[in-house]
């Protein structure tokens, strides 16, 4: 017998509960649809924004001002990280707020203590699976370079990683070098939210 | 259409079904994340290493600068040494300045003695808080004072207050230890640095509790603390106080320099004087003493100090010491079992080895430590099983039960073995816990033997020695120190709970020799069920649990009593033979330092009773002080301290206290140490007080994989609903 796609056979004679079954399905395949866009559509922001981000912090740097990467943005980029080793680069907004972390890695704001006034430490924090999925991979003595959009440029290497809970975190308050510190959570592969955070900190090393 | 009816059901059925799938998959990925954010993660301690050594890398040449001076003279088995020293302040500052050091952890400290230029301060023994109280009275009025204290049995602290600009103070303690015999050498161990310790979270938590209790209700949490657990202040203090600050390795060779000189009047001949970890010569003073020096002359306080001799001829099988003091008369006795006598072939044996593989052990350590084992491994019978567990601040067991020691598996433990990196914080409890789990605990004849490869490098003694005592039953536990500095406190006393033995092994160099004789003490029988009588006289002995005693490893007792005669017997059964030894007390020689060795020895047995349960935290705590009073003892409930009575401060200048950085243990890897820790300086709860400044890290995971995963799951059951409707007609279409 013929096969026709089952949606020419919609017009068949099916029971009721036939029919009910299908209409189930469907809203069971939308809903799917729908879920799966919402996870989708995490990585597809978070790489689209860096492009956007990317030309802002162009901008940014021969404005020597920040510049907002889209008009009704509230956040603007600070710096921009890169590990050349990994070949990650990313542009780091100044809120530190969930909101801004879909777009980028955030400098937690000097209120928190993510930079203290004399700028010692700074704190960076960012999603596992999108920006700072290669937290995973950084080693001690990588390299990472932060170009800020005041022109400045440092360099820092990794030389420590550190297991916490996100409320059992401190940073050295007068620490013989400016530190960086990027933060992700923890344990890499987990998708449920836990309490551990991961966080690899490295130690400037020289500007410009 | 009579299958219409039957076809409906289904339909019912399937739908229902269909949406249970549904939900319970968008219910259960909800259920299981929150759940997640509830449970305690064991490496919630993680990488970071030394959590409580917060006290960082000094990378500077401290103000006050500090050399020891160590003169010891054995007589007979017993040493006494006599610790000097020197604080000099090089600043223009009025200085105080505190110093962490290791002292063996038999040694009994009874005298302390300040030098300031010509004059001398004699050390009083005080409470401790007593002590402290007169110590800060001095300090704060301007006048010299110094005060020891003691927080572990082998872990001493001097301070020393006003030490003015440019001036120098001398600070002399007196101790004296037993001398350690093994297998006919004699032994004796001066250790010279204290090296970091892991202080593990969970003592630091106010739910920590006391260790009488611990037993039984740290288990749950042994390895994390509660997220909002308050500090105990307690337990803070405690680990602020057996750790220091470090060295950079930059230091190394300026800073604690140590000499030492040993008068070596055994009582015999000495032969084959040598000294593993230093160069040293010996020089001839008579024909039964030697004195040795160190052959730089000054070295630095890096590692231990070991000196071995041998007699040159036949091994004294019995040495035996008393003292009159007080009006009551001591008496030390030691007394050497039988060689071993072979007894058929040796039981089968399960043997569990636990090795230490946290960021303390980087370096020299680790390999010596996976050598150890990988010897060990080579030595065991197909009649044996066995099990490897490692531990930093995470643990593996290599098979979930001990297995049958084949060739296969034994070569899987191999690899495992020679696997092992270290790094991390030095979590032993649940490791211990792990190994005690005895799944044979019917088999009879079957002997269980747990050993312990490591340096011990942590805070939480008593919480290994607790859960010895409580779940020890007929496992025996081995200890093997490993390194320049280990923690001997911790291998000798969890030896002793667990009835076994422990040794040093201080290089790769030596792995093979004393693998080999530990090894063969472990496979002949012991000397079991031991007892001791005196026939015409009471005796207050000392332990009072007698331990087993293996081949070569003599027994020393300490005991107190009115008077001294009669004959004292030892016996016990080897495998299934009894044996006994006597001696007649009339014939002990004088010693000196008997009634204080027998003092000492039994605050260790207050010590194993509050561990074991048995005495109340205040009990042991009033009976250890009770001790050390009266036989003027530094305890960790009594001190000593000295102070001048005129003030040399002048009123107005102000006082800098300074706590003097120690060395990192030779052949310890200072990066993987601290290429960790440097930069997170104080990352940990101690830091609280410091200038470090919280931060709370935002939520930084975005789930989209399990979001993406559960929609198309979703979208597939979906689709399963479509092909089922879609069959279901065909079906009913060819019929």
């Amino acid at each position: 017998m013929m096969r026709f796609p089952i949606w020419m056979r919609a017009g068949a004679r099916v029971g009721g509960g036939r029919a009910a079954l299908r209409a189930l399905s469907l809203a069971v395949c939308a809903a799917g649809v729908a879920i799966a866009a919402q996870g989708a559509v995490v990585p597809l922001k978070a790489a689209l924004a860096q492009v956007l981000l990317d030309r802002a912090f162009a901008q940014s740097v021969a404005d020597g001002r920040p510049v907002r990467p889209w008009p009704w943005a509230d956040m603007e980029p600070v710096a921009r990280i890169s590990v050349a080793r990994l070949g990650v680069s990313d542009v780091v907004l100044s809120s530190g707020s969930g909101q801004a972390m879909a777009f980028g890695p955030t400098m937690l704001p000097p209120t928190t203590g993510g930079r203290a006034d004399s700028g010692a430490v700074t704190v960076l924090a960012a999603h596992r699976d999108t920006h700072f999925t290669f937290v995973k991979d950084l080693r001690v003595g990588d390299e990472i370079v932060e170009e800020h959009v005041d022109g400045r440029v440092q360099r820092y290497r990794v030389v420590a990683f550190q297991t916490v809970r996100w409320d059992r975190f401190a940073v050295p308050g007068d620490p013989a070098l400016p530190m960086l510190a990027l933060a992700t959570c923890y344990p890499f592969d987990s998708t449920a939210p836990g309490p551990l955070r991961r966080v690899a900190w490295a130690e400037r090393v020289g500007s410009g | 259409m009579s299958t219409l009816p039957v076809t409906r059901q289904r339909l019912a059925v399937g739908a229902i079904a269909l949406l249970a799938i549904v939900l319970s998959c968008l219910m259960t990925s909800g259920l299981l994340a929150s759940s997640q954010e509830d449970a305690s993660d064991p490496s919630a301690g993680g990488a970071l290493m030394l959590r409580g050594t917060g006290k960082g890398v000094v990378a500077t040449m401290p103000a006050v600068r500090l050399g020891t001076d160590m003169d010891v003279t054995v007589s007979g088995q017993v040493a006494r040494v006599r610790v000097t020293q020197a604080f000099r302040n090089t600043s223009d500052k009025w200085m105080e300045a505190t110093y962490l050091y290791p002292l063996p952890d038999d040694g009994a400290v009874d005298s302390l003695k300040m030098v300031v230029g010509q004059r001398i301060f004699i050390g009083r023994i005080k409470r401790r808080e007593e002590a402290r109280a007169i110590y800060e009275k001095a300090r704060a009025e301007g006048r010299k004072a110094g005060l020891v204290e003691s927080d572990r049995p082998n872990l001493f602290r001097n301070n020393v207050a006003n030490v003015g600009p440019g001036e120098t103070v001398l600070i002399a303690i007196e101790y004296q230890a037993p001398v350690r015999q093994l297998g006919g050498e004699y032994a004796l161990r001066l250790p010279l640095v204290v090296g970091p310790r892991y202080v593990p979270p969970h003592t630091l938590a106010s739910t920590a509790v006391a260790p009488s209790v611990a037993a039984t209700t740290v288990a749950a949490e042994a390895g994390d603390m509660p997220s909002e657990a308050p500090l105990d202040l307690a337990a803070v203090a405690d680990a602020e106080a057996v750790t220091a600050p470090l060295a950079a390795p930059a230091l190394a060779d300026v800073l604690n320099p140590v000499s030492i000189t040993v008068h070596l009047a055994p009582g015999f001949v000495p032969a084959n004087v040598i000294s593993p970890y230093h160069r040293v010569n010996v020089v001839e003073t008579g024909p039964i003493e030697r004195t040795i020096t160190l052959a730089a002359g000054e070295e630095p306080a890096n590692r231990d100090f070991e000196l071995r001799w041998r007699s040159a001829g036949a091994d004294p099988t019995v040495g035996l010491f008393h003292q009159e003091f007080d009006g009551q008369r001591y008496v030390m006795a030691s007394i050497v079992p039988p060689a071993a006598a072979r007894i058929g072939k040796p039981q089968p044996r399960e043997m569990v080895f636990v090795i230490d593989n946290s960021g303390s052990m980087g370096g020299e350590s680790m390999d010596a430590a996976k050598q150890s084992l990988l010897h060990a491994l080579t030595t065991l019978r197909p009649e044996d099983s066995f099990n490897v567990i490692r531990f930093d601040d995470t643990m593996t067991k290599l098979f979930e039960h001990s297995m049958p020691a084949s060739a296969d598996q034994i070569d899987l433990a191999k690899r495992f073995t020679e696997g092992l990196e270290a790094a991390g914080g030095t979590e032993m409890l649940p490791a211990l816990k792990a190994a005690l789990v005895d799944d044979a605990a019917q088999t009879k004849g079957n002997v269980r033997q747990i050993v312990f490869l490591t340096d011990g490098s942590l805070s939480n003694e008593r919480e290994m020695m607790a859960e010895i005592a409580a779940n020890g039953r007929r496992s025996r536990v081995f200890m093997i120190g490993i390194g320049s500095a280990p923690n001997t406190f911790l291998m000798r006393r969890m030896a002793e709970a667990g009835r076994g033995t422990y040794t040093n092994i201080g290089s790769g160099g030596e792995v093979n020799a004393k693998m080999t004789a530990l090894l063969e003490r472990l496979k002949t029988p012991a000397v079991r069920d031991l007892a001791v009588t005196v026939e015409g006289g009471s005796f207050d002995f000392t332990p009072r649990v007698l331990p087993d005693l293996y081949a070569g490893e003599p027994l020393m007792l300490l005991g107190k009593g009115p008077a001294l005669s009669g004959k004292l017997t030892v016996s016990g059964t080897i495998g299934d033979k009894a044996w006994s030894r006597t001696v007649d007390l009339a014939k002990a020689s004088d010693s000196p330092a008997v009634a204080r060795l027998w003092a000492n020895r039994r605050i260790a047995d207050v010590e194993a009773q509050r561990w074991g349960g048995q005495m109340e935290d205040a009990a042991a705590d009033s009976a250890i002080a009770d001790l050390g009073l009266a036989y003027g003892l530094v305890t960790t409930q009594t001190s000593l301290v000295a102070e001048d009575e005129t003030p040399s401060r002048p009123v107005g200048a102000t006082l800098t206290r300074e706590e003097l950085p120690l060395l990192l243990p030779a052949g310890w890897d200072f990066d993987a140490l601290f290429g960790n820790n440097v930069a997170a300086a104080r990352p940990d709860a101690l830091a609280a007080a410091d200038q470090s400044r919280p931060v709370e890290l935002p939520k930084t995971g975005t789930g989209f994989m399990a979001t993406l995963l559960q929609g198309l799951a979703t979208l597939g059951v979906g689709a399963l609903g479509f092909v089922a409707a879609g069959r279901r007609r065909n079906g009913k279409a060819a019929a």
